[in-house]
């Protein structure tokens, strides 16, 4: 009995190791017949990621939002929902910290906070609609979401084009005053000290989840509505907070990559440099299990390879196409374990 | 009906993998143009009987003939290419399609590319419509449809497929007193056509009027054939129920106190829209058991629910020592006395991918003594209190930290009914407390109920279990079709007029 238990606390362990190590073992056999050396690109990946100090501290900046967007699918997914709203409230998180950033001069210390402040509160007013409309008229949350990504995706650009262009730079926003920026932590990597803000809310989600009562009711509509009812517990409720607390992440997320990421400390007219961020949160937090603290460690592998990959294209040569299938594969056969626990849960009801 | 009968099963056994005994050596048969009643209570077997003959459920033991010809059903197919088909309780049609879209699926001639003939279709069915008196909409869609037009839709979908022998499962238990006539007369046509009908039931008075024969199920075996004019209710009820008396547990002898729970013209909706609970009034004192008899589907699920905060009732007055609780969710219910031993653990009581200590604080966890500041849990408290449950009430699990669903089916329920019998209630409302659980766990959970009535709390039981009514309760409430047909001290109370009562026949001169 006893070992039975702890096998069943380690599995989840163990099943992501196998599935890296199948990952990469696809990406090899993808490698090998257009003529590349697998042993000789993974070693290149490897060392590009981890290999020096900067390197790791490279990888981190790009797990950074990664962790955030992966909170918000997992906390949708510990709630029973499928929120894919990451992306579009991740742009307003850009556009909220560049319009404080940018245009509102504050007093050193107080700008970053207002205008992170502000960023989370536009994201998370965003996720607001498809929760409601979920919870009044019962709305299919893929559907809303998906729709309010793209009013995001087209608003973002309209609001960075024609209210935040930087003056004979039509290509991108404002930069955020140097009042409003988070500390770079080291001139080799473009990691600043947002990364500590971002640890401290994935880890407080966790907190949240598993120690208070808020949480619990919340995992509890997520595990059996009909139970949580029993409890008297208001499934509506918890549907919103569970989408506010996404949006405040995805937020927080949109805010990283303006006002704590250099060099452009600016957001693209095309956005450009957020592009994604959301959608590759799903992926990330299925890799982490949709667990708070798994997805910050699954956001620093997925950071890994994007920097990483980088070295595979100038070290051995891969092409940078290839690079990113490769991560692709890797990226689906990670998420392989915890797409599998979604769909049985969602056959069994 | 000079020859040999169309369908002969012969010493039919099965067991679930679960290692349920539905069935012990069951004999049965149906001849052509004879309509056959199929009675029982809930767990009688009626439906896995003829689940096996439809070809839904193989057998463990025992022979088909059809036309004296040995028969082997690996799925409905093979049963419909005998000529048999079953409609089932709850229908099997798809909403937005209309009559002839659903009769043909499932039988379009071939391939992915094929057309689909229609007209030749809906020719056929009409002519069928009049031959058998089943007349409908060919193509109004199914979700517009009345419930009783419903039913001649799934009949007419398994005529269609040329079915000699038609299974009909529980089919009034949907339908309007018209729309049960009409049902009757249709069957009677169809029988007067050469088809064979088994009608399977637990109503009495349905039984007596359609039947030729009558076939009586209890426990998985043959407890009573019979051609249906030598029938009466009473025989009927006897062969249905048993007559053994059963051993009442025994309690203290004393008189039950103020009442507890008041329930004035309560009355519930289904999910289907139709009155399930239609006008109840009763008490439930300190100090008593009242237990409330009757087959499944009766409107026992609604009353609960209503009863516990999950079903704001349509009408009527629900008091609780006193206090208006109506309009009460589970939360205040349980604030103001009350605690709920759901009917089915799995799906209300429990959260199966959560621990044993987080299942054990369900529907508890704003209580303050389970919290710190700021509404965080108090881990501490909480696994000391969960351990406590397991040891007072028997839990077996290797930890509190124990996933819910690697547990046994008793030791959940044990979870669950420590849990809300720890609540101190003033009024417990249990559910099928013991369904599907071993002997063991049985005794033992009935036994809580008995020391909870000791203690002077009220007990509103609701069991499809008679033994288990009867065993334990001070007064009886048979429900039938949501309505209490009769209400008794148990003692009192004989089997035979429960069982007439659980038939929807309200025995002469009864107590009420």
């Amino acid at each position: 009995m006893k070992r039975f238990e702890i096998s069943t606390r380690a599995r989840p362990l163990v099943e992501s190791v196998v599935t890296i190590l199948i990952g990469l073992l696809a990406g090899a056999l993808l490698m090998m017949p257009f003529g590349y050396d697998p042993i000789e690109a993974y070693q290149a990946l490897f060392k590009g990621a981890f290999g020096s100090v900067p390197d790791v501290l490279e990888t981190v900046a790009f797990a950074t939002p990664l962790m955030l967007t992966a909170t918000t699918f997992a906390i949708g997914v510990k709630t029973g929902l499928f929120n894919i709203g990451a992306e579009g409230q991740m742009y307003l998180g850009a556009i909220g910290a560049t319009a404080v950033a940018g245009l509102i001069p504050l007093p050193v210390g107080l700008h970053v906070a207002a205008a992170t402040a502000f960023a989370m509160l536009l994201a998370a007013l965003w996720a607001l609609p498809p929760a409601l409309l979920k919870i009044w008229r019962g709305v299919h949350e893929v559907i809303s979401t998906i729709m309010f990504n793209w009013i995001a995706t087209h608003l973002s650009m309209y609001i960075a084009i024609y209210y935040l262009a930087q003056p004979g730079r039509a290509e991108r926003t404002v930069p955020a005053l140097p009042s409003a920026r988070y500390p770079i932590l080291t001139e080799e990597a473009t990691l600043t000290a947002v990364i500590f803000v971002v640890l401290a809310f994935c880890i407080g989600i966790y907190i949240y989840l598993w120690g208070t009562k808020a949480g619990y009711e919340l995992r509890l509509v997520g595990e059996n509505p009909e139970a949580a009812r029993y409890a008297g517990v208001s499934s509506r409720r918890a549907v919103l907070l569970s989408f506010i607390i996404g949006g405040l992440a995805a937020g927080l997320a949109g805010a990283s990559q303006i006002i704590g990421r250099p060099p452009a400390w600016s957001l693209y007219a095309t956005l450009g440099n957020v592009t994604t961020l959301g959608f590759d949160g799903i992926g990330v937090a299925l890799i982490g299990r949709n667990h708070p603290i798994g997805g910050i460690f699954a956001a620093i592998l997925y950071g890994a390879l994007q920097h990483g990959g980088r070295y595979m294209e100038y070290h051995a040569g891969v092409s940078s196409e290839l690079v990113r299938a490769i991560n692709g594969l890797i990226v689906v056969s990670l998420a392989v374990p915890e797409i599998g626990a979604i769909i049985r849960r969602r056959l069994k009801r | 009906m000079e020859s040999k009968p169309f369908i002969e099963m012969k010493s039919i056994e099965k067991v679930y993998p679960d290692g349920t005994v539905a069935l012990r050596g069951v004999d049965f048969d149906v001849g052509k143009g004879e309509i056959v009643g199929l009675l029982g209570e809930n767990g009688a077997g009626k439906t896995t009987l003829m689940k096996i003959l439809s070809g839904l459920l193989p057998p463990t033991g025992g022979e088909i003939y059809a036309d004296a010809k040995r028969v082997n059903f690996r799925n409905p197919s093979d049963a419909l290419c005998v000529g048999i088909g079953m409609v089932h309780q709850f229908f099997a049609l798809v909403p937005p399609y209309s009559a002839v879209e659903n009769i043909l699926l499932g039988q379009e001639a071939a391939g992915p590319f094929a057309f689909l003939d229609m007209e030749a279709a809906k020719k056929r069915l009409a002519e069928l419509a009049e031959e058998t008196g089943l007349e409908i909409p060919l193509e109004t869609p199914i979700e517009l449809l009345p419930v009783g037009v419903q039913q001649r839709v799934e009949i007419l979908k398994v005529l269609y497929r040329g079915t000699d022998l038609l299974i009909l499962d529980e089919p009034t238990s949907s339908l309007t007193p018209l729309e049960v006539g009409e049902l009757f007369r249709i069957l009677r046509r169809l029988k007067e056509t050469g088809k064979a009908i088994v009608f399977i039931t637990h109503k009495l008075k349905e039984v007596l009027e359609i039947s030729d024969r009558i076939v009586v199920l209890r426990n998985g075996l043959v407890t009573g054939r019979l051609p249906t004019e030598e029938a009466t209710p009473e025989k009927l009820a006897v062969m249905m129920v048993g007559k053994e008396v059963v051993p009442r547990v025994t309690r203290e002898e004393k008189a039950p106190g103020e009442p507890v729970l008041a329930v004035k013209n309560l009355q519930v909706m289904s999910d289907f829209g139709t009155l399930a609970v239609k006008g109840l009034s009763f008490e439930v004192r300190a100090g008593e058991i009242f237990g409330v008899a009757g087959v499944e589907g009766n409107g026992q699920s609604e009353l609960v629910q209503a009863l516990t905060g999950l079903r704001p009732p349509k009408s009527g007055e629900i008091e609780l020592n006193g206090a208006d609780v109506v309009r009460f969710g589970p939360r205040e219910l349980y604030k103001t006395g009350v605690c709920h031993i759901p009917e089915d653990k799995a799906r209300f009581g429990l959260a199966l991918n959560l621990d044993v200590a987080e299942n054990s604080i369900l529907g508890r966890q704003w209580e303050p003594g389970f919290l710190l500041r700021m509404g965080r849990l108090d881990w501490g408290k909480i696994v000391e209190f969960a351990e406590k449950l397991m040891v007072t009430f028997n839990v077996i699990a290797p930890s509190v930290r124990t996933t819910v669903k690697s547990l046994s089916g008793g030791n959940q329920q044990r979870l669950v009914v420590g849990r809300e019998l720890s609540k101190q209630p003033a009024l417990v409302v249990a559910a099928h407390p013991t369904r599907g659980l071993d002997i063991s766990s049985t005794v033992y959970i009935q036994g809580l109920l008995i020391e909870m009535r000791d203690e002077g709390k009220g007990v509103f039981l609701v069991s499809a279990d008679l033994d288990e009514i009867m065993r334990l309760s001070d007064r009886i409430a048979v429900m039938y079709e949501g309505e209490f047909l009769g209400v008794g001290k148990a003692e009192e109370l004989s089997r035979e007029e429960i069982g007439l009562m659980m038939g929807g026949i309200r025995p002469k001169g009864g107590s009420q």
